[in-house]
């Protein structure tokens, strides 16, 4: 828990972080809205106070009322990982800034975040499917998403009747939605 | 369903299909979606794609990679994954915490206990558990272990997608000693299923023990021995030295981790970086290469087996009694939150992003892959390369589809 | 049903074979005792009359049919070697230490489907095997396995040797073209690729050995080297020698020159459409290649047929016929007094052992000894026996150097081939011949002036 990094990223950030930077066990974790996604990269990827050149790992989350992208960062100043949470994002059309603008290996990271999740990265030059066929038309991660029903809406050519086994049941989302306040 | 338009399959009479599969078919078989796609799409005068996989022996798994060549010469590739895509994150949402624990294990199978490690300290941490210190160095000895089977793998896979038949049944017969040494603890040669929440399934036996003796009195010499019928081998080393060399700013940029980076130059170690379980108390070197070939990565994951069985000799001799597991109740009920943990596996960083909403059942299970990073690389480390380059190239890099697939 | 019918449906495979083969069999052999009571000598007057054309044809047929086992065998020798170094067991079950392996393989490739894929060009196709394989053959015609034991003997037969390997090339090109497949496509271009570059090294190693025989005939380059085996030209060309290993190894497509048919790389190269006994031609082809350059070296540098010392020639004189009736006594004594002679140590030595335990394996040693024996009188009392046993042993030891170097070695990768065959390897092959030629001018000015 490193209290000095809290305190450096609540004076550089100030008003960005929505609330305070909340820490526990090695992880330090700020929530920021997603306009400002490529800012505050960019400022902890390059100024030497912070140093994050390490980007461990980019994820969509999809916490039943919004979207979030979540990063972790690693930097040789502190002992604590970063966490960046891009809040915020609505379910419906989700789109966040792209960050390969400072590392290129997170393109593919996006793409992951889309096929699984449908948030569209602005600035991502190569934004497609990447574990789903390209002509797959629902995103699997998130919390609407019901296997048995999608499997009964695919198109099955020839063969496959056996995904048209069941109709797709007609239970309204809010009952079946899993929602988490996080 | 399209029942007018229906063509009998040229295979099989009995089955019918919606569009006639014609012999010259349109790579990809549809417009493209994006610039890049595009871009790497349009063919100039000769040049042809080419398929690599998914079923192919050199390819790690089922990768599959469309390849624009001239003639012998790469002009540029497009890796497809999802081959081995197998839901795991949306399984392991509607799975216990103990039942995700099992599916982490097929992710990298070569590496299971690597997999394993970071869900259970991710829950760990949502529980607040700590965890007694006889089960980290059993997980930090087994954990070695399994590092050193999954590099011998490597290595002999590196010899065998350029052509030597040999090493890979010498490196073999020291993974198949190690897998039987885990078999007798975890009661799998593969994807072992050992680690728990709070500690590991079972302690070490007499069993264990002794043949964990025997093997490694021999153990440093049938490395060398292994080693010597490559290093010196010219068609080798002419195959590999300044082949897909990345320097130490561009790897971080491509968000490499573990022996691919260090052998770029950045003594990178989530070991040494950002230290978790035991591995403060234990004193190794963390090898690192400035050159980033191909070459290089081969040498650093020798010395990483060097290294990993020093660290298995300290943990034979520091380790202390007392339980394997803490005592944790039935149900667990981790508090709702978030929870990131990272280990530095085989092949890089290996981590978990674990949300919790307060019930039994992980809300989001994000898994993270080295290799699929790695992956993404070829692009740059093929630049005016041949295809049998491609082969050594994938080779050294050592990705494992079950991991990047998911 | 009729009553043929239903007992042709009752039998199982082997049986249909046999109840189809065996009164074929039998009328064939009718008819053939028939045909040669009746045309006997009117037959035998024609072929005397063209002995030339008669010993061609079946120099060729022989030839023919000695590739197959002779494929078998090396087949066998790479898979049980191969797994050895590779510390396994290798072929095990089938025949005694999995030796009818490579047999039952040749079965196998005739027995499974036989298809051609979409796109492909039929024609093409099925005849790219043919004449990878009969190069091969073609190639065999004119080495000599011992004295008097060669096929056609050409004058220019080196030369001629070297023009048949070329088609090879054709072959795998028509194999790698018509296959429709870009990995195929690939496989071939390396492979005419690759032969055509490592044609010009293999030729020009060889000049050196002409030089100095002066002739071009194999027969006449193996008799050249009768005598001690200091004679042989491997002393006198050793850089000829090392640089015609190297180059037939690429010609041969070996390891580690194998990047035809890299199976890591390119699946199976030009290979990879063919199933069935098209493949079983280009997989037979490639080991027949390995016998022909590996009995190549052993003609050109290491003697041929020569064995490696003079023998005194001794002679056997055995007349069976004047033992009379004691012939076949013995023929009923010898085989049971040598089994129990041979069985009583074990029989002394090994009391729990039962009883025709000892038996068998007296029977067995006696065998062995029996063929010893014969093998030793032919051995002295031809030459061409004798000159056979010393070529198929060099020879065999070079096919295991070459099954040797698969085990051990990796694979180059194409540029690096071409750079080695036309910067390092052309380059030497000119070096020695300068070095030879100059050699034979000092040594003939010299011989002449003092």
């Amino acid at each position: 828990m490193d209290r000095a990094l809290a305190r450096r990223l609540e004076a550089r950030f100030g008003t960005m972080l929505a609330g305070r930077a909340r820490q526990r066990h090695d992880e330090t974790e700020i929530r920021i809205a997603a306009s400002d996604v490529p800012e505050v990269l960019r400022a902890l990827h390059d100024e030497p106070e912070f140093g994050f050149e390490l980007l461990a790992d980019l994820a969509g989350v999809d916490t039943g009322e919004v979207m979030q992208v979540v990063y972790h960062l690693w930097s040789a100043t502190s002992p604590d990982w970063l966490r960046v949470i891009a809040d915020g994002l609505p379910r419906e059309a989700p789109r966040a800034p792209s960050v390969t603008f400072l590392w290129k290996g997170a393109e593919w990271l996006e793409r992951e975040a889309f096929d699984m999740f449908g948030i569209t990265f602005e600035g991502n030059r190569d934004l497609r499917r990447i574990f789903m066929p390209p002509d797959y038309t629902s995103f699997p991660l998130r919390k609407d998403f019901y296997l048995a029903d999608d499997a009964a809406r695919s198109p099955g050519a020839g063969v496959r009747h056996m995904e048209r086994t069941h109709e797709p049941t007609n239970t309204p989302d809010d009952e079946r939605l899993r929602r988490v306040r996080a | 369903m399209k029942t007018d338009t229906r063509h009998a399959s040229a295979d099989d009479p009995r089955v019918f299909l919606d569009e006639q599969v014609g012999i010259f078919e349109q790579i990809p078989p549809y417009p493209p979606q994006t610039e890049r796609e595009a871009e790497f799409y349009t063919l100039r005068d000769g040049e042809m794609f080419i398929n690599i996989g998914p079923h192919h022996p050199s390819t790690h798994g089922v990768l599959r990679v469309i390849m624009k060549i001239d003639g012998e010469n790469v002009v540029d590739l497009d890796p497809v994954l999802g081959y081995l895509h197998r839901g795991v994150e949306k399984l392991c949402e509607n799975a216990d915490f103990h039942h995700t624990i099992a599916y982490m294990d097929p992710l990298e199978y070569v590496a299971s206990l690597f997999c394993e490690w970071p869900a259970v300290m991710a829950y760990e941490k949502l529980l607040d558990v700590e965890v007694p210190r006889r089960a980290e160095y059993v997980r930090v000895l087994t954990g070695e272990l399994n590092r050193i089977s999954s590099h011998a793998l490597a290595m002999g896979f590196h010899a065998l997608d350029l052509g030597g038949l040999t090493p890979i049944l010498y490196s073999f017969i020291e993974r198949d000693e190690i897998v039987e040494l885990l078999a007798s603890i975890t009661g799998q040669r593969m994807l072992f299923n050992y680690y728990r929440i709070g500690g590991v399934n079972g302690d070490l036996n007499h069993d264990f023990m002794s043949r964990l003796g025997t093997w490694m009195s021999r153990a440093a010499t049938h490395i060398e021995a292994n080693t010597g019928l490559l290093n010196e081998n010219e068609i080798f080393v002419r195959r590999n030295r300044g082949l897909g060399a990345m320097d130490s700013q561009t790897a971080l940029r491509m968000c490499w981790t573990g022996p691919n980076l260090r052998a770029t130059g950045v003594p990178f170690d989530i070991r040494r970086a950002h230290p978790y379980s035991v591995y403060p108390e234990l004193d190794f070197d963390v090898p690192t290469r400035s050159e980033g070939d191909a070459l290089a990565r081969y040498l650093i994951r020798i010395d990483e087996i060097k290294q990993s069985l020093r660290i298995i000799d300290q943990c034979l001799h520091e380790m202390p009694d007392g339980p394997i597991t803490a005592k944790l109740p039935r149900l667990l009920r981790p508090r709702p939150g978030r929870a990131f943990a990272s280990v530095e596996g085989p092949r890089g960083e290996y981590a978990i992003y674990a949300v919790s909403d307060g019930t039994d059942q992980p809300f989001r299970f994000r898994i993270h892959d080295p290799s699929f990073l790695h992956l993404q690389s070829f692009n740059l480390l093929m630049e005016g390369r041949l295809i049998a380059d491609w082969m050594a190239i994938n080779a050294s890099l050592d990705p494992i589809m079950g991991g990047v697939d998911k | 049903m009729t009553v043929v019918a239903r007992t042709w449906n009752r039998l199982t495979l082997p049986g249909k074979v046999v109840f189809t083969v065996v009164p074929l069999l039998v009328v064939l052999a009718v008819a053939l005792v028939v045909a040669l009571a009746l045309f006997g000598e009117a037959v035998l007057e024609i072929l005397g009359a063209n002995l030339p054309i008669v010993r061609f044809a079946v120099a060729a047929t022989a030839i023919l049919l000695m590739t197959i086992p002779t494929a078998f065998l090396i087949i066998y020798m790479e898979m049980k070697g191969i797994a050895l170094m590779n510390l396994r067991i290798g072929p095990d079950r089938v025949g005694p230490f999995g030796s009818l392996l490579s047999v039952v393989h040749g079965l196998k490739v005739l027995m499974k489907e036989d298809f051609t894929p979409t796109g492909a060009d039929p024609t093409v196709f099925t005849l790219a095997p043919v004449v990878v394989y009969l190069s091969a053959v073609m190639a065999l015609l004119v080495i000599p396995f011992g004295p008097g034991l060669f096929g056609v003997d050409m004058n220019i037969a080196l030369l001629y040797f070297f023009a048949v390997g070329g088609l090879t090339v054709v072959g795998l090109l028509m194999g790698g073209w018509a296959s429709f497949n870009k990995y195929s496509l690939l496989g071939g271009l390396r492979s005419a690729a690759q032969i055509i570059s490592y044609e010009i090294p293999l030729t020009l190693s060889v000049v050196g050995v002409l030089i100095l025989a002066g002739t071009m005939s194999l027969n006449q380059l193996v008799q050249n080297q009768a005598g001690w085996f200091t004679d042989w030209y491997i002393w006198q060309q050793p850089l000829g020698a090392l640089i015609f290993f190297i180059a037939a190894t690429a010609e041969a497509n070996r390891t580690p020159f194998d990047l035809t048919e890299a199976d890591s790389e390119i699946v199976a190269g030009f290979a990879t459409e063919y199933s069935g006994m098209r493949f079983g031609f280009f997989f037979f082809a490639e080991y027949v290649n390995v016998f022909i350059v590996s009995a190549l070296m052993v003609t050109l540098f290491f003697g041929g047929w020569n064995a490696p010392f003079p023998f005194p020639a001794t002679s056997l004189e055995l007349d069976p016929a004047s033992l009379g009736i004691g012939l076949l006594l013995l023929i009923a004594i010898v085989p049971v007094v040598a089994t129990l002679v041979f069985a009583a140590p074990f029989w002394l030595l090994r009391p729990a052992w039962p009883a025709w335990y000892g038996l068998v394996i007296g029977f067995v040693l006696f065998n062995l000894v029996a063929v010893a024996a014969v093998v030793g009188w032919a051995y002295v009392s031809f030459d061409w026996v004798a000159g056979l046993v010393w070529f198929l042993v060099k020879t065999y030891f070079f096919v295991f150097v070459f099954v040797w170097m698969r085990g051990t070695l990796p694979r180059v990768r194409i540029d690096q081939l071409m750079n080695f065959a036309w910067k390092w390897l052309m380059e030497l092959a000119f070096i020695n011949i300068f070095i030879t030629a100059g050699a034979i001018l000092v040594i003939d000015a010299l011989s002449s002036g003092s």
